[in-house]
């Protein structure tokens, strides 16, 4: 039973480990990509805590009792308090204050709160003092409710040294500068996260099948033999590119919005379970896109497709067969995974500077960062995306149309081997 | 007559081996002319550069008056290259194959049908024509790809290996269709084989190459009686030992 399976087994170890693409393709990039991942979150975690360590907040004190100042004197000693002079919490938005004072947390005191306090430690439990925090929502992200939780934890230590439920907090978010009553920061930030999770996966994915598919394409004409008569016909090299690339645009196009309908129904069982009422509607919100945004995302989008696209044809046509044509594609993988799998959890705004620099580089982090961007408003950021990635695109198209006008999409190769070895090879294979 | 094709010390480099080494050679409009040389000979690549696939390195390649290099989109309106190890799109019927193919050539649908129809007579293929590429035994796909080379009467025919994976009738049908084509229609038919019969039996001229350069060439019967040869594989084992 199974006799020479041990030989089939070693032989096929001995051919895949010594193929230089699947070592690279499938060992050494991930080993290498993980570990830039977890460095990256490892450090973005760092950052936020350290952050969160150094806390500022305003506090807006329109009571003026001695309670209120026992409050504020109590969270001095644990973070760095501003007072604002403004009565209206609108009025600090608007007047950008917090920008200035370095923080995203706004409490008000209302002005009940020392009387309040007073009755209930003179025995009138059932009245408790209130007060109100104010949160800046920037956007989706793991690190979005750190403020808010610090201001939670030192309520609870606040109300554990006198009485409990002595003091109460009613939270709100600042969303695109206006102020949302009764909006929980942290329970908008986990609704958001969904969609900031299954956007970077599903552009992941879409870009994954779109490169897939055009390597295969070009790799599939070479491995049949079809390339060459191809070549030969009277139609303009460019047209047999473009008319690759639109095949595989279909097909990945199609292949995304199945997998956008199948994965908005998975989200969508998550979000259907928050409780009605809980005012947690983004579209009056201001957190979905507008037309103007979506069609943006789309154009970003579009260009990202292409420049994949593009760099897949490039690649591919220095393949000999489809499984070259797949390994040299998987090279570029990486470069989808790591940007959305950072950008699943965390804002570009709260990486490291060099991270940031290193994600905006990548033509295909944009259709991302632009996603986030367009639900903010801020439609600059998809704009510069756009340009930057249509000029990435820009010059890929211009190589792969320069190797379909040339001989080299016949006799490119990638070897890892001497330039000797790979000119006798070339030769070999055209006789 | 006319040249179909003039070269003139035509030199092709891959790195530093080089596959032709200032090739001479012409074809006249309306002949058959067998390129016959062993492996490596530089047959293939000598071909390729005619249909505009590969640059020359040095030389000129002219098609009908056509510079190869420098009207490549002419020349590619007025032949038909066969490769040697061409295929069709597994997943097109060879009807498909064949209109998509058809459609290059011409914009007029009754023109389409046209050469299809004789597309379909050429390969002999009947109701297969139908079924999917990727279900044709590698004679019937050989067969599907001659008659695509043909289809569009065009100048310059470029075979490479005609006969190769045919059987004996299929081959000589095959043959006897593109005695045909130079007949009726005056295609000049450029092609490479190895096989000695098939090209003793179509071709009016022969070019016998090696190590990229033209070492033998006339007709036949020339060839057979200067090299005192009872047939071409004779002739071929005597230049090539030779050479």
């Amino acid at each position: 039973m199974l006799k020479g399976f041990g030989n089939i087994l070693v032989k096929e170890l001995k051919e895949l480990i010594r193929d230089p693409k699947i070592l690279l393709g499938m060992i050494i990039v991930p080993l290498i990509m993980f570990p830039i991942l977890g460095a990256v979150m490892n450090f973005s975690v760092q950052s936020a805590q350290e952050q969160a360590q150094k806390a500022t907040i305003l506090i807006m004190n329109n009571d003026g009792g001695n309670w209120s100042q026992d409050f504020i004197t109590t969270i001095n000693s644990s973070m760095r308090v501003f007072i604002s002079n403004y009565t209206n919490p609108q009025d600090v938005v608007n007047q950008d204050e917090l920008s200035e004072c370095n923080t995203t947390q706004l409490i008000e005191i209302p002005p009940d709160f020392s009387a309040n306090m007073t009755q209930h430690v003179s025995g009138n439990e059932n009245i408790t003092a209130l007060v109100k925090i104010y949160s800046v929502f920037s956007s989706a992200g793991v690190f979005e409710g750190i403020g808010s939780s610090m201001i939670d934890v030192f309520i609870d230590g606040f109300n554990r040294q006198l009485a409990p439920n002595m003091v109460r907090e009613e939270k709100s978010s600042i969303i695109k500068g206006q102020i949302e009553e009764g909006v929980d920061p942290a329970q908008l930030s986990a609704l958001m996260i969904s969609q900031a999770i299954a956007m970077p996966i599903t552009i992941m994915i879409l870009l994954t099948y779109s490169m897939q598919i055009a390597a295969t394409s070009v790799a599939m004409e070479k491995e049949e033999k079809t390339l060459e008569t191809l070549l030969t016909l009277p139609v303009d090299r460019f047209s047999i590119l473009m008319g690759k690339l639109s095949g595989s645009i279909v097909v990945a196009g199609v292949a995304a919005i199945a997998y956008m309908i199948g994965f908005n129904y998975y989200m969508g069982s998550f979000t259907s379970a928050i409780p009605a009422g809980t005012n947690l509607d983004l579209v009056s919100l201001g957190l979905v896109p507008s037309l103007f945004g979506y069609l943006l995302l789309g154009i970003s989008l579009f260009v990202a497709l292409l420049s994949a696209l593009a760099m897949a044809v490039v690649l591919s046509a220095f393949a000999e067969d489809v499984r070259s044509a797949q390994s040299l594609v998987s090279y570029v993988y990486p470069f989808l995974f790591i940007p959305s799998f950072i950008l699943m959890y965390v804002d570009i705004n709260a990486l490291p500077l060099a991270v940031k620099v290193a994600l905006y580089a990548i033509p295909y982090s944009h259709p991302i960062i632009a996603s986030r961007a367009v639900t903010m408003g801020d439609y600059w950021t998809a704009v510069w995306g756009i340009v930057y990635v249509s000029i990435f695109t820009l010059v890929i198209m211009y190589v792969a149309s320069r190797l379909f006008a040339t001989e080299k999409v016949l006799t490119a190769k990638l070897k890892f081997r001497g330039l000797r070895k790979r000119g006798k090879k070339a030769a070999q294979d055209l006789e | 007559m006319d040249n179909a094709i003039r070269i003139a010390d035509l030199t092709k480099d891959f790195g530093t081996i080089r596959a032709l080494d200032s090739l001479n050679l012409s074809v006249e409009s309306g002949e058959i002319l067998g390129l016959i040389g062993p492996n490596g000979a530089g047959k293939t690549t000598a071909l390729r550069i005619i249909s505009a696939l590969l640059l020359p390195t040095s030389g000129n390649v002219e098609v009908f008056g056509l510079n190869v290099v420098e009207k490549a989109a002419e020349v590619r309106k007025i032949i038909s290259y066969l490769p040697e190890e061409a295929g069709a799109y597994r997943n097109l019927s060879g009807w498909e194959y064949l209109n998509f193919m058809a459609k290059f050539r011409t914009d007029s649908k009754d023109e389409i049908q046209r050469i299809v129809n004789d597309a379909a007579e050429i390969s002999g293929l009947g109701e297969r024509l139908k079924d999917k590429a990727k279900t044709y035994s590698k004679g019937m796909k050989r067969r599907l790809l001659v008659a695509r080379a043909l289809m569009t009467k065009p100048r310059l025919a470029i075979l490479d290996e005609p006969g190769s994976g045919l059987d004996v009738l299929h081959a000589y049908h095959v043959r006897e269709i593109i005695k045909k084509y130079v007949k009726d229609y005056g295609v000049t038919v450029l092609l490479s084989s190895h096989n000695m019969l098939e090209v003793e039996h179509l071709c009016g001229r022969v070019a016998l190459l090696n190590k990229g350069k033209t070492v033998a060439e006339g007709k036949p019967h020339e060839l057979k009686e200067k090299f005192d040869s009872a047939n071409l594989e004779e002739v071929f084992a005597k230049v090539v030992g030779l050479a």
